[in-house]
């Protein structure tokens, strides 16, 4: 278990369509990713924080949207490693 | 009271559970925020001030991927460029400024949308988002904080309603009529999603982001 930041708000969440087991949560903290259920988390897209929301583009699953808590919004398009501001 | 203290965490996930929180520390901070920013004027496609969306809480594409839908404390968004632009969309002829807690498209029916609203409980949309109707019959409260949609069931939907009548509420015919099923997690509800993992019970597991972290149960309560 563990990965993610204790006692802290988790502002959004998302699951792969193409497979349960991976996962996503978005809080100020920034954005972190699970492969087990949410059993284990591991700190995703590299520097990113006070996120509010994160989608999954469910026709093309690499495909991923972020919103910031004012609504910048980033894209990637490897299922979540890197990330680039959309503009 | 057993919902609240006993299913989620323990028959879901006490290992997610993070006891001793301090409620509402967070929250508070984010109150305070989206008041100070409430009397700014909205300026739509001014990326310096974040769109006029104040506050975001949710984000989503519809079922073919093509559209994004943003909830926002001042509002429904589109954007059918990938957010690099924005339009509002109004629920009702009155009002199109609902806090929007949730944004639930349905994963089969591209024209099928589920939102959530602070102040006037679900509405839903058949046609892609362009025309809305509220679905709040035996809702107990009309501020709903989560809406979860079942992936392999879409007329199955888990509502989060917060403060008056709180609780989780489930409709098996797509917002039709609503029924009280559980007292849900702890701490303010910031996502609720249907996962598509069975519990062996017969049904699949519900995640709750909340205001004390990530908490999940069977959702066959």
């Amino acid at each position: 278990m563990g990965g993610l930041p204790t006692n802290r708000t988790v502002n959004g969440f998302a699951v792969s369509p193409e497979n349960s087991k991976t996962m996503f949560v978005v809080m100020r903290d920034g954005l972190f990713k699970s492969t087990d259920t949410g059993a284990s988390w591991k700190s995703v897209g590299n520097g990113l924080k006070n996120m509010a929301a994160v989608a999954i583009n469910p026709k093309k699953p690499s495909e991923m949207f972020l919103s910031t808590l004012d609504g910048t919004i980033y894209v990637s398009a490897d299922a979540g490693m890197k990330w680039k501001k959309q503009q | 009271m057993q919902g609240r203290f006993y299913f989620w965490p323990l028959m879901g996930m006490l290992w997610f559970l993070n006891a001793g929180a301090v409620q509402g520390q967070e929250n508070a901070g984010l109150l305070l925020s989206a008041a100070a920013q409430d009397s700014h004027q909205m300026n739509m496609g001014d990326k310096k001030d974040g769109n006029g969306f104040q506050h975001v809480h949710a984000l989503a594409t519809d079922a073919e991927g093509r559209t994004l839908f943003l909830g926002a404390h001042t509002g429904l968004f589109r954007s059918d460029d990938r957010g690099r632009s924005w339009k509002k969309v109004a629920l009702t002829a009155t009002q199109s400024g609902f806090d929007m807690m949730a944004v639930t498209p349905d994963p089969k029916d591209p024209k099928t949308i589920y939102v959530a609203t602070h102040e006037a409980g679900v509405f839903k949309s058949n046609d892609g988002g362009t025309t809305w109707k509220e679905v709040n019959n035996g809702l107990g409260g009309m501020d709903v904080h989560g809406l979860a949609i079942d992936p392999n069931t879409p007329q199955k939907l888990h509502a989060a309603v917060r403060e008056k009548g709180e609780g989780i509420f489930r409709t098996t015919d797509g917002g039709g009529k609503w029924t009280r099923v559980d007292d849900g997690p702890q701490g303010e509800v910031k996502v609720l999603t249907s996962v598509n993992m069975s519990t062996g019970m017969g049904g699949i597991f519900l995640y709750a982001g909340t205001s004390t972290g990530l908490q999940r149960s069977p959702d066959c309560f």
